[in-house]
């Protein structure tokens, strides 16, 4: 345990040391409520008084985007929509910064030998990862209060919401995102390149998923191809349906898309879920939590066996 | 006790064996020279010993504990090209591997800096360090927690001869505390002045395993190499080549043969008796670097 301990404190002051760690959270932390709360300001001036008013209750969206607590769900939430998402990103460079330069500066052989146990360096640097994203995290969440606060000047906010709730998804999301650190450690470290694995861990998991479209596509054609007639004979056509439900990157984001959709019921609640068509599946598609966080575990699980396996084993040149 | 043991230790990368059924032992406090050319099999042998590389077959144990174990943790080494933070100062490296490693104060971190001399550039990035500044880092960093056991791989790579000599200087030091080393090089001139025993290596075999003295003494007693001058020089040749061996002509008359001790004193008269008129002779007996080379380079052999 006090090799952990060691290790975690020798990676904690790296980390100090790097300064891709600061510019990550000058972008999460400052840049993006202040532009959240700009464009909020820009919507305000220009749709207060106007017919867009009649349509939408702007107060309300104001408070639902702009406040504070809206700020802390934009934070939350934004990163989970874009492609690739921000997360990944970050523990891509994370990964890259904790595994990867090893690898880059040809620094195993030293860091093995000062610290010999190998499942201590590992568990060391998860640990020291999956701190740094916490501190990522909770550190947007306070900032988000901060400009929520500094906006409730010039647009019609205040300090209100569910912040337990909120709080609560955060930390949800940061759990989920132990499976996509644990597979970055894994290519980052099997490929023997920070950048190639880097690369991979960006990829990768959006590639299969958009393989399985392509292939989703060919095993609807009618009539019957030789494809499908092949599946549907072995029984797989329900397996392959339920597939989706399985995929990492829906699962992986599901805590930060959740205020997504109460959002939607907010302003669009004429439409029922299934009237959205696209947007249904980016909502959620109705996978609860509770399924997308056993998913998420099963993932974690297997690439944490597969990485401590390979990390314990495998020759340092 | 032994501070080191190797037991039919042996690498192989496919069929290729780098290490091959390496058996030495080595004691608490001894210095022992590790040679060979390139390409021996001296790296891989100190990463098995240090635990970074998994034997194909056979066991070592670093003090008392089969490797990996955690005996390693005593364990200093400094092995290939030293590698380091670029970003880094060097004294924050050093922080940094004390924090990795533990137990190990800030006044030790100041105190190998000071060991090393590099008291006056520790705060300057890494990256701004010379290769003779890197190695010396590098030592620094392995002596850091006062390991038992020191292994080191040409650690004077790049140096000047100051430099050498410094490093060489700190190793005696190091090893008057009785901490065990075992330090590689492929040049056999760099380490004599350090150590007291010699384990060589060539083509993944220990070929040599015992003190530098018996090593000395073979070379005086193995060869000797005469260099020869006659008027008729290609007789001289023929006639060197006819007795068997394999001389190598240097020009203005002159042939230098390489031959056994016990032949030397006869081999005038044997050239004499086949028709060569021999001018001039002188007789040179081998130094530790000829007999070093011999070991590893079987056509240099006596026959």
């Amino acid at each position: 345990m006090s090799s952990v301990f060691d290790v975690v404190r020798a990676e904690t002051f790296k980390a100090l040391r790097k300064r891709r760690v600061y510019v990550l959270a000058a972008l999460y932390w400052v840049l993006l409520p202040a532009l959240a709360l700009l464009v909020g300001r820009l919507i305000y001036v220009n749709t207060r008084g106007t017919f867009v008013e009649e349509g939408v209750p702007l107060a309300d969206l104001m408070q639902s985007l702009f406040s504070s607590h809206g700020l802390a769900t934009i934070a939350l939430t934004g990163p989970a929509y874009a492609s690739p998402t921000p997360y990944i990103i970050a523990v891509a460079l994370m990964a890259a910064l904790f595994i990867g330069e090893e690898r880059g500066q040809n620094m195993w052989k030293t860091v093995l030998v000062v610290q010999p146990s190998r499942s201590a360096v590992l568990t060391g640097k998860l640990i020291v990862t999956m701190g740094t994203l916490l501190v990522l995290m909770l550190g947007a969440f306070l900032t988000a209060i901060l400009f929520g606060t500094i906006g409730t000047a010039f647009v019609p906010t205040n300090l209100s919401g569910d912040w337990g709730g909120l709080l609560g998804l955060y930390l949800w999301q940061w759990a989920h995102l132990l499976a996509p650190v644990l597979l970055a450690f894994l290519l980052i470290f099997l490929v023997r390149s920070a950048v190639l694995g880097i690369v991979v861990v960006l990829i990768a998991p959006g590639l299969l998923e958009g393989i399985y479209s392509v292939l989703n596509t060919l095993f609807s054609l009618q009539p019957v191809t030789r494809f499908n007639a092949v599946f549907q004979a072995l029984r797989l056509q329900r397996v392959w349906e339920e597939l989706p439900r399985f995929f990492f990157t829906t699962n992986l984001y599901a805590p930060g898309r959740s205020p997504a959709s109460g959002l939607a019921n907010e302003f669009i609640s004429e439409f029922e879920q299934g009237d959205l068509g696209p947007f249904s599946q980016l909502l959620g598609s109705g996978l609860t939590l509770g399924h997308s966080s056993m998913v998420m575990a099963g993932y974690a699980l297997l690439f944490g066996l597969l990485l401590f396996w390979v990390f314990r084993r495998r020759d340092v040149d | 006790m032994n501070a080191i043991t190797a037991t039919g230790l042996t690498k192989r990368y496919g069929q290729k064996a780098a290490v091959s059924d390496a058996t030495f032992e080595i004691e608490q406090g001894e210095i022992v020279g590790f040679l060979g050319p390139n390409g021996a099999g001296k790296t891989t042998t100190l990463r098995m010993l240090a635990g970074l590389v998994r034997p194909s077959s056979g066991t070592c144990t670093v003090l008392g504990d089969t490797v990996p174990g955690d005996s390693l943790r005593e364990v200093g080494t400094m092995i290939e090209e030293p590698s380091f933070y670029p970003y880094m100062t060097g004294r924050s490296n050093l922080r940094h591997a004390a924090r990795l490693h533990g137990d190990v104060s800030e006044a030790r971190v100041v105190e190998v800096l000071e060991f090393v001399r590099l008291q006056d550039a520790a705060d300057k990035k890494v990256r701004a360090y010379s290769q003779g500044m890197r190695q010396r880092l590098a030592l620094a960093r392995a002596l850091l927690w006062r390991p038992k056991v020191l292994l080191l791989d040409e650690p004077t790579n790049g140096l000047d001869p100051a430099g050498i000599a410094e490093v060489r200087e700190s190793l005696r030091h190091v090893a008057r505390d009785g901490t065990t080393v075992l330090v590689s090089s492929h040049i056999l001139a760099e380490i004599e002045k350090l150590v007291d025993r010699i384990l060589a290596i060539e083509a993944g075999n220990i070929v040599f395993d015992g003190p530098l003295r018996e090593l000395v003494a073979r070379a005086a007693e193995q060869n000797v190499t005469y260099t020869i001058s006659s008027r008729d020089r290609e007789a001289l040749v023929a006639a060197l080549v006819e007795l068997g061996y394999a001389p190598q002509v240097l020009g203005a008359g002159e042939v230098e043969v390489s031959l056994p001790a016990e032949d030397a004193e006869f081999l005038i008269e044997r050239l004499t008796a086949k028709g060569v008129r021999v001018v001039s002779a002188s007789m040179e007996e081998d130094d530790l670097e000829d007999a070093y080379l011999r070991l590893i380079d079987p056509s240099r052999r006596p026959s």
